[in-house]
């Protein structure tokens, strides 16, 4: 299904943070001003791990928004990353998701870069015979590749298209940042695998899903059921002062009936697991939280659930479609017992898992519903109006916090 | 080394059974073409090829197959849609005492008022073994080529 503009109205935001107007999840030319302001503007974009990288020559192809990307290794070990197009003519010069080279060559005329995105040749620069050739003052050094700021930390690999954004670490703000480092902690990663789905929704969507605390009680039957993520688990949600990046965390509940499950239908005290296994789950940070959330802006889910670490980057395709791009990691540190329960615990997430299936589907059909009525709007007042720190779950505080944000950065 | 047709015949009704029973939507079916102990996974081409661990989906005992069956039919939040596998011919080789099976695989997934789309291709890698007198999977391995997954996968291939 097309998706639809309103160019003819004014944007004009309904009320407070506590109502979403639809037409921000299907009009185009919103999404052309996310793409101008977020993702090429001056936000840390994820692109990938470190480990996915580790030799020199190593790459992966990702995106920025709707732009390809390459993000390289080099010859020093330094991360670059690229704009994914020949200087000539505008090739893609990458058509693999990953690899390992010792320079880019364009197939068409076969301009070749090195691993920081100088231009080394042209073939037939001086001409054939004393005929053709590029001019004289044809310069190899200005004609590199479009390079992209970088900024590594622990592992995580983030890009900026602007000059214009903040250092890395003023970006994610000393509370989110903190959350960071107690996942990406220094210590080596590594890479279990990757997975990738299409979902048909705005990619706005799986943001407010992450960040809407009290839908996990609701839709998620299997978390409900054995405790992992429920309203009545001892929590906190906590923004930078943005609204824009948001950490949820929390401590697993028992599998008991009490005034909270006893409000949710899909509650039921007598399933058990026929391998209990899948929720053996082992403390390995500091700390008493056993699940927090993290998103950060404007396109990293940062999900440790139990055991099982992964990092969601979300790729907007239009207005009405978005990819997220699954990584799975543990550390090196980890002994075989820890990577077959990391393995165990993937089962939760991903495209397949036993949680996430219910949010791909309900996204979809959130658009489903959204598309024919941009000028409707969501309710988002579940735990008041205001965008502050919360030490429950039973609020969508961090979604008025996000739209807050939100709206400065898209001047809305 | 050649097949008997009886071994032959066995693993080809036990291959098409089992599809049979997920789109028929008979979940309740499915842990029962594994042996004890089995393994089940689905993984992408491209975890494979780069020698990453990491499974879409992964049943490695009897309980965890009913679980993911339960989940399926209990848990999980979906539109509801109709899957219709499409298998190529089977290939056994034999491996020692175990018979190995291998043969190619398209879903075409159907949701109400949608074109039918392709969820995905690609190979199953089977282990098959005779146990309590009848043909089961020891292990099936569930090799798939789609790059971008349409949403998502919500049962099992």
């Amino acid at each position: 299904m097309a998706d639809q503009a309103i160019t003819d109205q004014a944007w004009h935001w309904p009320a407070g943070n506590d109502r979403v107007p639809y037409w921000i999840y299907t009009d185009l030319d919103i999404y052309q001003r996310e793409l101008e302001r977020i993702f090429q503007g001056p936000t840390w974009n994820y692109v990938g791990l470190e480990c996915e990288i580790p030799n020199q020559g190593d790459y992966k192809r990702t995106s920025i928004g709707d732009q390809s990307i390459i993000v390289v290794r080099d010859a020093d070990g330094g991360i670059n990353a690229m704009i994914n197009r020949c200087a000539h003519r505008g090739v893609q010069l990458c058509q693999q998701d990953k690899g390992s080279v010792t320079e880019f060559m364009c197939p068409y005329h076969q301009w070749t870069y090195d691993l920081v995105g100088n231009l080394l040749g042209i073939p037939f620069q001086r001409g054939v015979k004393g005929k053709g050739g590029m001019p004289n003052d044809f310069s190899l050094a200005d004609h590199g590749l479009q390079t992209i700021r970088v900024h590594t930390r622990h592992g995580g690999i983030f890009a900026t298209l602007s000059s214009e954004t903040p250092n890395f670490e003023d970006y994610l703000g000393e509370r989110i940042l903190g959350y960071y480092d107690r996942v990406l902690d220094g210590r080596a990663l590594r890479l279990l695998g990757h997975s990738r789905q299409r979902i048909g929704g705005n990619w706005k969507l799986i943001l407010e899903n992450i960040k809407d605390s009290h839908h996990a009680s609701l839709l998620h039957v299997f978390f409900v059921t054995f405790g992992l993520f429920r309203v009545d688990n001892e929590s906190r949600i906590e923004m930078d002062p943005t609204g824009l990046h948001t950490a949820l965390s929390s401590i697993r509940g028992k599998q008991e009936l009490n005034e909270g499950t006893a409000q949710m239908l899909s509650f039921d005290s007598d399933l058990a697991l026929g391998d209990p296994r899948l929720l053996d789950t082992v403390p390995e940070f500091p700390g008493d939280q056993t699940v927090v959330m993290h998103t950060i802006w404007p396109n990293l889910i940062l999900q440790q659930q139990s055991n099982t670490l992964a990092t969601r980057q979300i790729v907007p395709r239009g207005p009405g479609a978005f990819e997220l791009h699954w990584t799975f990691f543990g550390y090196q540190t980890d002994d075989e017992a820890m990577i077959a329960r990391r393995l165990r615990q993937a089962n939760l997430m991903g495209p397949a898992g036993l949680v996430s299936i219910d949010d791909g589907e309900i996204i979809e059909r959130t658009q489903n519903g959204i598309r024919p009525n941009p000028n409707g709007m969501g309710i988002v007042e579940m735990g008041g109006r205001d965008e502050e720190d919360a030490d429950h779950m039973v609020t969508e505080v961090a979604l008025r916090a996000f739209y807050k944000g939100y709206r400065n950065v898209m001047d809305l | 080394m050649s097949f008997t047709a009886k071994l032959r015949r066995e693993a080809e009704d036990l291959l098409t059974d089992y599809t049979t029973a997920i789109d028929d939507g008979a979940l309740e079916r499915w842990p029962g073409y594994f042996a004890d102990p089995c393994l089940y996974k689905i993984v992408s081409r491209e975890n494979v090829d780069s020698g990453l661990p990491l499974a879409l989906l992964l049943c490695d005992s009897p309980g965890m197959l009913q679980d993911r069956a339960d989940a399926f039919t209990k848990l999980n939040v979906f539109a509801p849609r109709i899957w219709r596998h499409m298998t190529g011919p089977v290939r056994l080789t034999a491996d020692g005492e175990l018979t190995r099976a291998r043969s190619n695989f398209v879903i075409f997934e159907t949701l109400s008022g949608q074109n039918t789309h392709v969820l995905c291709t690609g190979e199953y890698c089977d282990v098959l073994v005779h146990q309590a007198g009848a043909l089961k999977f020891a292990e099936r391995i569930c090799i798939y080529d789609t790059t971008m997954i349409p949403n998502s996968i919500v049962m099992p291939i």
